[in-house]
């Protein structure tokens, strides 16, 4: 102290310059920064550190580094391959369920069923989603509202189905699988789920009583979900997502679960299998775009590295938020339209359809999906339920006012989804464009 | 329409909804109310209220969720003065762990909750109709008055009422398009200032002032949330603390109080220069502090530093030395000692952090067990949140410099006075302090301390410890040696500093401090 103090004295602030550039290894920012410094290490008292004033601060300004990045994917995305062979997997089966459920439970019941599990199991999973799964301890988060989750479930799903006799059971059975099935891939359990699925399909085509069958999937699916909740993560402090925000998303899945069901002439229960097989390309495409579309919170920042002030708000079409985009755009469609040509070759085969129409409606879905994804994500949900909504209220009236007597099936829902793309895709691109905007404002504000 | 007496408009308003309608006067008749206000109490400066007198405390990352010094000493204040209701307004990261660590007495109680980073919405007030006005100019305002080297505290105010006003609005203002643009501009403004104190400012990039534009959102969340009616603003630290105080005190001209046990800005800048971040990441967390301190210091009627360090600290920085009283922390000393046990055991209690430059200890355990190969070091403390990983280098650090022998990590402790009393030197090594209160526990418990020469430590140390400067091994590990061969000179300035806690850092003295500033700032005497 006493020493640093004299030398103080005697050479004054070139000394404090050097204690500065020894400890910092660069000039001082500021004199508070010289001050501070000068009292920690130096052995200055407070006030004389204080005084010594712009003499310490160099007058240059120091060579530009671009900042460090230290960003955080918001979840995991191991066992990429094994997720989407047990996808494959959960199509396949559920696509083969139709005829024999179909021959057991009618026709009736099963299309019933379908159209009203299918909107609630895109609900439930586009809410879970939202406020559990997407964080990196999501099944942490939700192992935390477990009780909640469950009354939930029981008093407000489940138990309200099994009045709806004799589809309502049928459709609570589906719901249960299906949405059980997103947390057991969550765990990286994707493939023993798609396991239990096929074993359905083989008790089926062995003619075991559907019902009963279902049940024990049910039961099977349930109690691994519990599990995987249980022993998935440890516990952690990240919150879990916001409530509202979670309904909206519901909401969300729910529209795009009833485009899926709202145009009368897919048929779905009543054509076999041909409905949920021609899901399966455009399936697999909004799987492998999604995929891409996850390196959005890493790539926009990294993209951003370096990139100076006067040009964070410029358009940049080649920008990282656009490339992103539309990789994941060119990976859906690429996909859609290789795997539905492949599936319409075999169609013979499997008792499928070859109707183009069906494939080109379910690539639509899988388009408009994107696109709504990616701005419920940017956390503009409320644009995002509105291309939902006028997807599904354009196909309705296409199919219950318009076109009653389609002679193409699904041209309502190819209608409604075109709406959807319209409504979502320029407000969409007029946001990526400028990814400086896109991180400061969508990204890091949610 | 008539101006509203400031009577109505701060006692009759019993609900915190109320003191946060939109339907409240402006601005400027609100600024207009304090001044009117300030006026009477210079007139009449004692008012005793019917009721007891309501202190509203706010604390950032401390009291009641987190242990450490600022916590114990708010425990301390809060309980040793049941005269006053205390109203605690605590800041933390948003998480899951709700759960206070500290119990509070009946005559305190939490009054809300600032969550920082999470996910949350302000509440929704259903009652009230939504709000669309948009104010696009929100970010660029407050860019330009907490990060300018001069700044604007009309402006900063300005900006702050304003998201108190229209909580809902603030997450709109920030995601607007022209906010973003407005923003840049402003802070090109900014880095483009010349003044001879600052130094030419670094280039930023696009990622570092976006996450600026994130931090100060977070700056106008935190004065969206409602205060509750309340005497006096008690700020525990001249940074995010201050923020709804200084709203609370625009709207209401309510008193401030701020107490400072390190200063908040130095530690910042310490902070900065020690991290491995970028020159843009440097330049902008220490502006921001330097522009939440300053705002603190223009605000707070008065000043309590915990030593004379810290005055010197805030007298630099421009606080009106009229305004300073310094009350230093006392202690609940025993009345008796016992003699150190002579086993040549070396504690430190202490959160192990940057700040307490746990590797120069390490260093030194390795310097001293070199020299009096008997010698043993205990660290008793857990990791600050959020430096995990500087724990994790200290570790590795002890086993890189083979320190495993002579020094370990002990974790926390529930009987800090135990721990002490079973050591025969007590070794504090920071490079930033206030007072800590661990020096304090070491001398009431009559043990020897060396203690680098930071903060008030050579003040309370004065003639019965050692003070080497910071960072010092050789200088550190010296004091520490001397001690522990010669036991007669240990034993002596143990002495010291057990008479000197008696005589000077009583718990009785701070709590009589606190009472009268607090009382006289609260408008009422309170009996000592």
């Amino acid at each position: 102290m006493a020493g640093g103090l004299s030398q103080m004295d005697s050479t004054g602030h070139q000394y404090a310059a050097g204690v500065i550039e020894a400890r910092l290894g660069r000039g001082a920012q500021d004199v508070l920064e010289a001050a501070v410094v000068l009292e920690a290490w130096g052995g200055v008292r407070a006030g004389r550190a204080l005084s010594l004033g712009s003499r310490v601060v160099p007058p240059k300004p120091p060579r530009w580094t671009p900042g460090r990045l230290t960003t955080e994917e918001p979840g995991r995305r191991d066992g990429i391959l094994s997720e989407a062979i047990a996808l494959i997997m959960a199509i396949l089966a559920v696509a083969s369920w139709a005829g024999p459920l179909s021959r057991q439970v009618g026709t009736s019941a099963l299309e019933h069923a379908i159209v009203i599990g299918l909107p609630l199991t895109l609900a439930l999973q586009w809410a879970i989603r939202s406020r559990y799964l997407s964080r990196r301890s999501g099944l942490a988060c939700l192992a935390h509202d477990r009780l909640a989750l469950g009354a939930v479930a029981v008093l407000g799903i489940e138990g309200p189905l099994m009045l709806l006799h004799p589809y309502g059971p049928l459709a609570g059975m589906f719901v249960a699988i299906w949405v059980g099935g997103t947390v057991l891939a969550r765990r990286g359990w994707a493939l023993p789920y798609g396991l239990l699925l096929v074993a359905a399909v083989v008790g089926l085509e062995a003619r075991l009583p559907a019902y009963p069958l279902l049940e024990v999937l049910t039961g099977v699916v349930l109690v691994a979900g519990v599990v995987a909740v249980r022993t998935g993560e440890e516990h952690s402090n990240e919150p879990a997502g916001r409530v509202g925000r979670a309904l909206w998303a519901g909401a969300i899945g729910a529209a795009l679960g009833g485009l899926l069901v709202g145009d009368p002439s897919l048929g779905w229960g009543v054509h076999g299998a041909f409905p949920a097989l021609a899901l399966l390309p455009s399936v697999l495409g909004s799987f492998w775009g999604g995929y891409h579309l996850w390196k959005f919170y890493d790539a926009v920042p990294r993209g951003l590295q370096g990139v100076t002030l006067t040009q964070a708000n410029q358009r940049n079409r080649q920008g990282a938020a656009m490339r992103i985009f539309v990789g994941a755009l060119l990976r859906l469609v690429g996909m859609t339209v290789v795997l539905s040509g492949a599936v319409i070759l075999i169609s013979q085969w499997t008792a499928g359809t070859n109707r183009v129409s069906l494939f080109v409606g379910f690539g639509c879905v899988a388009l408009v999906t994107l696109l709504v994804n990616v701005l419920e994500s940017l956390a503009y949900a409320r644009w995002a339920l509105f291309a939902a909504v006028a997807s599904i209220a354009t196909e309705l009236i296409m199919s219950n006012l318009v076109l009653t007597h389609a002679p193409v099936p699904g041209t309502a829902l190819i209608a409604g989804t075109l709406v959807g793309i319209l409504v979502a895709l320029p407000p969409l691109l007029r946001l990526l464009v400028r990814p400086g905007r896109v991180l400061a404002t969508s990204l890091w504000i949610q | 329409m008539s101006t509203p007496q400031p009577a109505m408009l701060v006692d009759t308003a019993d609900s915190v909804e109320r003191q946060t309608a939109p339907a409240e006067p402006t601005l400027d008749r609100v600024a207009g109310l304090a001044r009117m206000r300030a006026r009477r109490a210079r007139r009449s400066p004692t008012v005793r209220p019917a009721r007891r007198p309501r202190i509203l405390m706010t604390t950032e990352g401390t009291y009641p969720h987190a242990m450490g010094g600022v916590s114990s000493w708010c425990d301390l204040l809060i309980g040793g003065l049941p005269e006053f209701d205390w109203q605690i307004l605590p800041i933390r990261a948003g998480d899951r762990s709700h759960s206070a660590i500290f119990q509070l007495p009946p005559h305190a109680k939490v009054v809300g909750q600032i969550e920082l980073w999470s996910e949350q919405l302000p509440r929704r007030r259903w009652m009230v109709r939504a709000d669309h006005h948009s104010r696009e100019s929100l970010p660029a305002n407050l860019v330009r008055s907490l990060m300018g080297w001069e700044g604007s505290y009309d402006g900063l105010l300005d900006a702050l009422v304003w998201c108190r006003r229209r909580p809902q609005a603030v997450r709109r203002a920030f995601r607007g398009a022209g906010a973003w643009e407005a923003f840049l501009g402003a802070l090109e403004e900014v880095l483009a200032e010349t003044h001879p104190d600052a130094g030419p400012a670094p280039q930023l990039d696009a990622v570092e002032a976006a996450r600026l534009y994130q931090t100060i959102y977070w700056i106008a969340r935190a004065a969206a949330v409602p205060t509750p009616q309340t005497d006096l603003l008690h700020v525990t630290a001249a940074g995010w603390a201050v923020i709804p105080a200084l709203v609370h005190k625009q709207l209401f001209g309510t008193d401030m109080l701020l107490t400072e046990h390190g200063v908040y800005v130095r530690e910042a800048y310490l902070a900065a220069a020690r991290s491995a971040s970028s020159q843009g990441e440097r330049f902008l967390s220490s502006r921001l502090a330097r522009g939440l301190s300053r705002a603190a210091y223009t605000a707070a009627d008065s000043v309590a530093p915990v030593t004379e360090a810290n005055a010197a600290w805030e007298r630099g920085l421009g606080v009106d030395p009229e305004k300073i009283r310094v009350i230093q922390n006392g202690i609940d000393a025993p009345a008796s000692y016992t003699d150190p046990p002579g086993n040549l055991k070396v504690v430190s209690v202490g959160r192990i952090d940057p700040l307490k430059d746990v590797q120069t200890m390490l260093r030194v355990a390795v310097e001293v067990h070199r020299r009096v190969p008997g010698a043993r070091f205990e660290y008793w403390g857990p990791p600050t949140k959020g430096q995990e990983a500087y724990a994790r280098a200290c570790e590795e650090l002890a086993r890189r410099l083979g320190a495993e022998e002579c020094f370990r990590f002990m974790g926390s402790t529930r009987d800090p006075h135990g721990v002490v009393r079973d050591a025969d030197v007590v070794l504090m090594t920071s490079i930033s302090e206030g007072l800590p209160m661990s020096i304090l526990e070491a001398m009431a418990q009559a043990r020897p301390v060396v203690a680098t020469a930071v903060g008030g430590v050579p003040e309370v140390l004065r003639g019965c410890g050692i003070v080497p400067p910071p960072g010092d091994v050789h200088a550190i590990a010296t004091g520490v040696a001397t001690l522990l061969t010669n036991p007669k000179l240990a034993a002596h300035l143990g002495q010291r500093g057990f008479s000197r806690v008696h005589r000077v850092y009583t718990q009785k003295a701070c709590l009589d401090g606190y009472r009268d500033l607090l009382g006289k700032l609260a408008g009422v005497e309170m009996a000592a």
